[in-house]
């Protein structure tokens, strides 16, 4: 079966990084419609209509909406955001779930919206929620306590270390623990681990 | 204004006599006979009693070397505070509560604790044996200055490492997540010792990087003109 074509959006108000990014799509082996936006409420506005699987934006337009911004990828989970890094905003991690430069080269964009495609598909519908983290959390958290690297456990759980980075994010955002063992201890509290199970 | 009824404003401005090796017993001086009876320049003291009263200090605050020196010496008292006071105090807190409860995760607070307390030695050994001696070296213009070249403020700015982190992942745990019931005094007590230690290190570290770094950063730019 053939798989539906990628909804791309951009969201960038400079006509020629938009030309130039589109022409990039266009040429590429990506099968995707590309849509193309200058301000955040033509986003929500485009979003009521069709769901969009990746936004390619400049994130200065994230820039004091960043409330709305969550609000907006709480609300659309499935859609990945791709970031292009002008150098100038240092936090964006948290809204977006990669970036890339206007001196990268077009395979490398292409390679790396393709791999967040691809990571949707994956990820998918797991919203199971268990003690307000969600059920790839908690995989990620065990692997964690158990002293496994990102690596290892990205190879076990079938995802890119970029994404089990962006759990890790998740997990400190929601317990409030930043470090490995006062992970250890949380998951002990809340039973996720069995104590036995850890070196002590 | 009588520096006793500063302390009866605020209680925390005690530990700042301490760190300045200031006696308690202040009798009816104002902060300016006080400050002038221990050597401390008025607008150091101020600068820093403010910092503890919640206020940033005003910006492009010019020190003179002696007043670094005591900040210096100030922040080698805070470091005796952490290492002889308030550390063995949490630790023995913590000894005691995994002594009178049996969840097991106690054990590996405990264990948490002293790896984080390593942690936090290894850092005050290198600001006494390293950063300080930098700084001194700097402020006295001796002549192996050039020695210590490789060394400089702003990287003693980046090395300042994720002491209150762990401790605010120490605070969360008894908070929200560490299943222990009752013993609450003992619990209280701990808190107030975590919450003791997280102020002044905080203000530690205000001190560091509004006082301290800005000011050596301006003496090496000097050098190097």
């Amino acid at each position: 079966m053939r798989k539906p074509s990628l909804h791309i959006a951009i969201l960038e108000p400079s006509r020629i990084i938009c030309e130039g990014l589109q022409t990039i799509l266009y040429q590429s082996d990506l099968d995707c419609r590309v849509h193309r936006l200058e301000t955040l409420e033509e986003l929500m506005e485009l979003l009521e209509v069709t769901p969009l699987d990746i936004l390619i934006v400049n994130p200065l337009q994230f820039v004091n909406r960043e409330k709305e911004t969550r609000k907006i990828r709480k609300q659309y989970p499935s859609m990945s955001v791709a970031g292009i890094d002008y150098g100038i905003i240092q936090k964006q991690s948290m809204l977006t779930d990669l970036s890339f430069t206007l001196y990268d080269s077009a395979e490398h964009i292409i390679h790396l919206l393709s791999k967040l495609d691809k990571k949707n598909r994956a990820v998918g519908l797991q919203e199971n929620e268990d003690d307000n983290l969600t059920k790839r959390e908690i995989e990620v958290l065990t692997g964690l306590v158990n002293g496994k690297m990102n690596k290892e456990i990205a190879d076990s759980l079938h995802i890119s270390i970029h994404t089990v980075v962006r759990h890790r994010k998740n997990i400190t955002m929601k317990t409030g623990i930043r470090s490995q063992s006062g992970l250890t201890i949380y998951a002990i509290s809340k039973k996720i681990v069995a104590i036995e199970d850890i070196d002590i | 204004m009588k520096m006793a009824d500063l302390i009866d404003a605020n209680p925390n401005l005690l530990l700042m006599l301490q760190h300045f090796n200031i006696d308690f017993r202040v009798s009816d001086q104002t902060v300016l006979q006080l400050c002038t009876a221990y050597g401390i320049s008025e607008n150091l003291f101020v600068s820093i009693a403010n910092l503890y009263n919640g206020l940033a200090t005003k910006e492009h605050q010019t020190y003179t070397r002696d007043d670094l020196v005591q900040v210096i010496d100030f922040l080698k008292h805070s470091h005796h505070y952490y290492r002889f006071d308030k550390y063995p105090q949490i630790s023995s807190y913590i000894r005691q509560l995994q002594e009178n409860h049996s969840e097991k995760e106690l054990k590996l607070l405990e264990k948490f604790f002293h790896e984080y307390f390593t942690e936090v030695i290894e850092h005050l050994d290198y600001e006494d044996n390293i950063a300080f001696p930098y700084f001194i070296t700097l402020l006295t213009n001796e002549a192996d200055r050039d020695r210590q070249e490789r060394y400089s403020s702003i990287e003693y700015g980046d090395h300042h490492t994720d002491i209150e982190m762990k401790l605010k992942d120490l605070k969360h745990l008894l908070l929200k997540y560490v299943n222990i019931e009752n013993d609450l005094n003992l619990r209280r007590k701990l808190f107030f010792a975590l919450y003791e230690l997280e102020f002044d290190l905080y203000i530690h570290s205000l001190i560091e990087e509004t006082i301290l770094i800005p000011a050596g950063v301006d003496i090496e730019k000097g050098q190097n003109a």
